[in-house]
Parts: C-alpha cells; sequence; structure tokens
C-alpha cells in the first residue's frame, strides 16, 4: 500500500459519505474515519481488484475504487449492463460515484453479464464484486 | 405627510443580484453636473478592490462586483461619503457632427412625434439639430452614447411595442432622451433619422469611437417630408 | 477539424463571458449554462474558461477532421459518436472522420435541459476579442466571426490529439448534486430590486406564489414569462441605467422579462428583482414552454449559493484531476 495509493483513497472518501473505510490484505491493514461520513460502508475485506475467478468459470468486476454502484447513469433509465447483456471487454457494466466523479467499471474480459452481485445505490468498498460475468 | 426634506436628497443604493450595486443620483432629471460628478464618482468607486467596473449610466453608476463582499454595509457607507465628497469632473472631448436625413424612410416615427408633440416637422428637426448633446455614457450596445441636453419640447414616451428592429445610424428620441443606434437591433424609441458613422471598432483601444466627455452635434442634411 | 454538419442551428462558440467592456455598451454574453461549460472544460483539464460551442437547437451534428477529446455537458441529448451512444456528461476520444450526433433533449426525473455544451480539447481555437472568446451577436464580434454557426463552417480546437487527457470517466450533473425545486417545479433565487416595492403587494404575491411560463419569444436576449399581469402601484419613466443578466424588468403590460446573456447592458424599465448570479444557470437550461417559480433570498443565501456552486466546480476539479494522475501512475 503505497503513500500515492493512500492519498487518492483519503481524498475519494472525503469526497463521499461513507464514514469508515477497512482494507485488509496479506500484511497490510489500513483502516481511514471520515470525520464528515456517515454510514460504514458495506462490503468484504478484498485484497485487491483484479478480477476474481469465482464458482462456474464465471469471472466478477471489482470496484477499483470505494465509492457508490451504480447500474446506470444518474440521467437514464435504463442499465447500462441488465442480466444478459453480451459485453465487450472494456465495456462499461456499470458506474463507480466518487463525489462528483463518475468512474466506468469495466468489463475485464468479453462475456454475458449473469448477475448484478450489489444493488443500484450501495456505498462500496475497494475490491468488491460488483457484477458476474460469464466469458465467452 | 412629508418623509423629512433631506430623505428626498439621497441617492438611492439597490442590488443587482449579487453582480452589481446600482447608485442613483436622486430626482429624476439628467443633470450634466450631476453626471460630471458621476464620472469622478466612477473613476474613484473603479479604483475599489470589490469593484470590477464602474459603469455610469444617465446621472447613475452601476458598480460590477469582482468580488462581491459579505458586508455591504462598507461598500454603501463608503459610496455615500465618496458622493458627498465627489467633485465634478469636466470631461472635455471632442466635438463630433454627423449629417442627418431626417424623415421619409430614415425617420419613420417623425410623424408621431409630430403628433404627440403638436410641432411641425420644421420645428421638430430645428429643434433637435440646434443643442450640443453632451456624451453622458455608453451603454445599450457596444458604442451607443446616452446623449444629455435633448430640448424637452421635443420628448415622446418609449413606444409600447417595441419595433423589432431598427439599422445602425437610427436617430431616435424616447422619453426625454435622444440617441443614434451603433448597429441593428430591436428598439423601442421613435426613429426621426438617420446618419452613417462608425461607432465602434473591437480592434481598435479604446474600441468606442465617442466617450464620456465628447459633444454630438446633428447637421441637417437633408429633410423628407 | 470540426466541421459543422447541420443550417440552422443557432449554435455559438461562447466562453464564460466578455467582463470589463461594459463602458463602452458590450454586454457580457457567455455561455447560459456556466456551470456546465465550466465542468465540460475541467474534465478535459482545460482553464473552465476555455471556449466550447453552445447547442441551443436540435438535432445538431458535427464531423472532427482530426483526433480530439471532448465531453458534452448541459442537456441530455442522447449523443452518438458515429452509431456508438454517448453517456452524457463525459469525456470521449473523437477520431478523424467520425461524426458526433446529438438528438432532442430527453428529461431525466424533473430536470429537464435545453442547452448541450460540446467542449473540446483546448478549447475551441478563436482568438479572444476585449478579454474573451463569447460570441457578442449585436456588435458582430466574438466567437467565430461573430455570428451564429452555418453548415460548412469548420472550427479549430487549440489542443488536437489523442491520449493528452484520458477519457471513459464523467461527473454527476450538478442539477442532481445541487436541485432547488419548489412544489416539483424548478425555481431560481431572486434578490429584490430597486423598484420592487413600486408593485402592489397582490403583484408581488403572485410573482413569488406563481408559475411562470416561458414562452416562445424566449432567447439569449431575454426570457419574455406569462403568468400573473404585475401592477405598478405609481409607474415611474426611469433613467437608463446599468443592469446585468438575471434582471427582471416588467415593462407596461405587465409581463416580466428576464435579462439574459446578450441582454443590453443598459436599460429603463422597472425591475422588480434579479435572479441571482448562482442561479442563473438554471435558468438558462429551462426549456421554451416550461414553467418556473422565483424564491425570495436574502443576500447571504445568494452568497452561500454562490459559493455552494464554486465549491462544486472546485470538488470536481480536484477529483477528476486525482483520477488523471493515478491513471497515469498505472499507465506507466
Amino acid at each position: 500500500m503505497n503513500p500515492d495509493r493512500i492519498e487518492t483513497i483519503s481524498a475519494w472518501l472525503a469526497a463521499t459519505d461513507i464514514g469508515l473505510l477497512e482494507l485488509r490484505g496479506p500484511g497490510t491493514r489500513l483502516r481511514l474515519r471520515n470525520d464528515g461520513g456517515g454510514l460504514p460502508l458495506r462490503g468484504e475485506p478484498i485484497a485487491d481488484a483484479s478480477p476474481a475467478a469465482a464458482p462456474g468459470g464465471s469471472v466478477t468486476a471489482n470496484a477499483a475504487s470505494v465509492g457508490v454502484f451504480l447500474h446506470r447513469h444518474p440521467l437514464r433509465e435504463t442499465a447500462l449492463a441488465p442480466i444478459g447483456t453480451r459485453v465487450v471487454a472494456g465495456q462499461p457494466l456499470g458506474l463507480l460515484q466518487v463525489g462528483a466523479l463518475l468512474l466506468p467499471l469495466c468489463a475485464p474480459r468479453a462475456g454475458t453479464v449473469t448477475g448484478l452481485r450489489v444493488a443500484h445505490g450501495t456505498a462500496v468498498g475497494y475490491g468488491t464484486p460488483l457484477v458476474e460475468l460469464a466469458p465467452l | 405627510m412629508n418623509a423629512l426634506p433631506s430623505a428626498a436628497a439621497q441617492p438611492s443604493i439597490s442590488l443587482l443580484g449579487t453582480s452589481a450595486l446600482l447608485f442613483e443620483a436622486p430626482g429624476h432629471d439628467m443633470a450634466l453636473g450631476t453626471q460630471q460628478r458621476i464620472w469622478a464618482l466612477a473613476r474613484e468607486a473603479g479604483r475599489w478592490p470589490e469593484v470590477r467596473e464602474a459603469v455610469p449610466g444617465m446621472n447613475n453608476l452601476m458598480l460590477s462586483f469582482a468580488q462581491p463582499p459579505r458586508v455591504l454595509e462598507d461598500i454603501e457607507t463608503r459610496l455615500r461619503a465618496a458622493w458627498a465628497a465627489a467633485q465634478p469632473l469636466p470631461l472635455e472631448g471632442r466635438v463630433v457632427e454627423l449629417p442627418v436625413v431626417y424623415g421619409g424612410d430614415a425617420g419613420p416615427h417623425l410623424a408621431d412625434v409630430v403628433a404627440h408633440t403638436g410641432l411641425s416637422v420644421d420645428e421638430i428637426v430645428e429643434r433637435h439639430s440646434t443643442p450640443l448633446y453632451p456624451v453622458y455614457a455608453l451603454g445599450s450596445h457596444p458604442g451607443y452614447c446616452y446623449l444629455g441636453g435633448m430640448d424637452p419640447r421635443l420628448a415622446t414616451p418609449r413606444r409600447k411595442v417595441p419595433v423589432l428592429s431598427i439599422p445602425g445610424g437610427a436617430v431616435s428620441i424616447g422619453g426625454a432622451q435622444t440617441g443614434v443606434s451603433a448597429s441593428t437591433g430591436p428598439s423601442g424609441w421613435n426613429t426621426i433619422g438617420s446618419t452613417s458613422m462608425h461607432f465602434f471598432d473591437p480592434a481598435q483601444d479604446p474600441p468606442a469611437l465617442l466617450q464620456p466627455g465628447d459633444t454630438l452635434r446633428f447637421r441637417v442634411e437633408k429633410v423628407i417630408r | 477539424m470540426i466541421e459543422i454538419l447541420s443550417a440552422s442551428a443557432l449554435a455559438t462558440v461562447q466562453d464564460l463571458g466578455r467582463v470589463g467592456a461594459l463602458q463602452w455598451g458590450v454586454g457580457t454574453s457567455g455561455a447560459m449554462d456556466p456551470l456546465a461549460l465550466a465542468a465540460g472544460n475541467l474534465l478535459l483539464g482545460n482553464d473552465a474558461n476555455a471556449a466550447a460551442i453552445e447547442v441551443p437547437v436540435f438535432p445538431f451534428q458535427v464531423r472532427f477532421g482530426a483526433d480530439l477529446a471532448i465531453a458534452l455537458t448541459g442537456a441530455d441529448c442522447a449523443a452518438r459518436l458515429d452509431d456508438v451512444p454517448l453517456l452524457p456528461w463525459w469525456v470521449v476520444e473523437a477520431r478523424v472522420g467520425q461524426v458526433l450526433s446529438l438528438g432532442v433533449p430527453r428529461a431525466a426525473g424533473h430536470w429537464r435541459a435545453s442547452r448541450a455544451y460540446l467542449c473540446v480539447a483546448g478549447g475551441v481555437d478563436v482568438p479572444a476579442v476585449l478579454g474573451s472568446r463569447s460570441t457578442q451577436l449585436r456588435g458582430a464580434f466574438g466567437g467565430h466571426e461573430g455570428r451564429a454557426l452555418r453548415q460548412g463552417d469548420v472550427l479549430c480546437a487549440a489542443a488536437p490529439g489523442i491520449g493528452r487527457c484520458g477519457s471513459g470517466f464523467g461527473l454527476l450533473p450538478p442539477a442532481l448534486a445541487m436541485p432547488l425545486q419548489l412544489d416539483g417545479v424548478p425555481a431560481m433565487r431572486v434578490l429584490p430590486a430597486a423598484e420592487y416595492g413600486h408593485y402592489t403587494e397582490a403583484s408581488r404575491a403572485a410573482f413569488w406564489a406563481g408559475e411562470w411560463k416561458i414562452t416562445a419569444q424566449s432567447d439569449r436576449y431575454g426570457y419574455r414569462l406569462a403568468g400573473a399581469a404585475l401592477e405598478a402601484a405609481n409607474p415611474v419613466e426611469m433613467r437608463s441605467h446599468g443592469i446585468v443578466p438575471g434582471v427582471i424588468q416588467v415593462p407596461p403590460g405587465g409581463q416580466p422579462i428576464v435579462q439574459m446573456r446578450d441582454a443590453q447592458p443598459s436599460g429603463g424599465y422597472p425591475k422588480l428583482g434579479t435572479v441571482i448570479e448562482a442561479d442563473l444557470w438554471r435558468l438558462g437550461q429551462a426549456p421554451i414552454g416550461s414553467r418556473v417559480r422565483f424564491i425570495e433570498a436574502t443576500w447571504d443565501d445568494a452568497l452561500d449559493a454562490r459559493e455552494q456552486m464554486h465549491a462544486w466546480l472546485a470538488d470536481a476539479r480536484r477529483l477528476v484531476e486525482l483520477h488523471r494522475r493515478q491513471r497515469a501512475r498505472s499507465a506507466s
């Protein structure tokens, strides 16, 4: 966990309503309290954000940052990638909102969306699995 | 019934949102002496840190804010004090003569001025082209001059329905004021004639060819009845 | 390298406006939604005041003659780059030959917007005139040749090329982050002006309580509103004086006109109030035919609103820059 990464996460955290962020990994534990924040976030401690293999060969796209996971753009009515959608590598599956910033959750590889692990509007932690894909 | 007599002589200060402050000299007339004090006030207030630009109007002054101050009392007090101390600034510039074609297509509302004032076309042309008109301020559109000194007998109210487009060079009367359009655009004034003159060139410094302190006079080139 | 394909689009080049030229009768001009323009610019790493294209009429199309990073803010107009649909308020990299198409703006819940901003990397490259790149329509200078854009016009961006400012991220529109409504209708805060007290008590009450419809005779010069007839208790013939965008004048006839970005910098009609600077972007986006409400504000309210708007922009800029730095580090 390098200092740059901590600075970045702190700045992102400050811009959210999240009250407490805890990251755990092999030999690393980081706990950040946000005095301006509200509820503690929901999510599992995860070491990194790279796509994890899940049982049955499916792959998950994980949050590359703390933030609020959105299925659809706030100005739009339809989800970016509802269950059953065929996607190409890099295609946005959802959005991660960090304060005013909106970041895409990109498909790690081509596949079909088989699950949305987290409800629209949920605050998530760094590395939380968000969308399940069955690779092509 | 009366408020304190001195209250009537106080200038008024009002807000234009958070963008600007409007200072108005007391009364409804448009005296040159008062305008010269407005020029002095503009020069002073234009130096204040809150003020981006001090813009004279007809016996009034708009101060556009660089940064609106949290506390207004301070700048208001300063403004009243500066006005009380303001000496007329006797700006003197050039006298510019404009040849005017009165009436005809160039003056579509001359008949309305005749109807309102009861004067003949010749009397109107004579009274309009005799005075020297000091430039009080610029405003309305690029290069447009607000002039003082119109003969009050020519006063004709602004039109109920503004004209969508009158050409640049249009010579008009609105209420007790007269002026010349610097470019094509809508107008609620009564157009009595036309002149040709370039009032604005953005490539020049300053871009407006006339400024407060200059004087305009209208020379009769032709009268079309 | 930005070729205008649409005819009669009324689109103009604007930045945040021209200041310091009121003394020569030159009004501010500038974007009707300055917040959207500034946000699009900061998404691209531009100066907030870089020039962009304001699009008020749809559909609208341009073709890119070079690779160029762009950001579309303001109204969500179902934009497509060739066949690919774009997210609103998002940075994308357009490639040479691609066509950007903007459709009719769509409503998003309670928020309807009417103007889109096509921001480009480095800003639209036109000469600054009297300190600004905004189009001065009355004076016929500034922007692109002092006029609205026509089919066939080709504009340049100051920083073409790919990979310079990052792409594939966006901003939450401020209309969602800072909503302002009264009984479900978009609202704007107003500070009373000098002649506020000249209006009858019934008229003043009607002004605050009523819904005001933006009539078809509304444009960058002014918005003509339809609603209750407003009556002056003692009508006064006024001396010409400076005014600013947001000033609400009431000519004889009793229907208010809100002066907008291309308004004359001076006028002689009585003024009821002024829409505060921090809410002008809301009004600038209200579509023709829609209704708005006005909220009476204090000086402190108005300054707080202004600070809130600047804080939103500062936060957005900080987050975008952090993100861009983060990506640059991961890439290296």
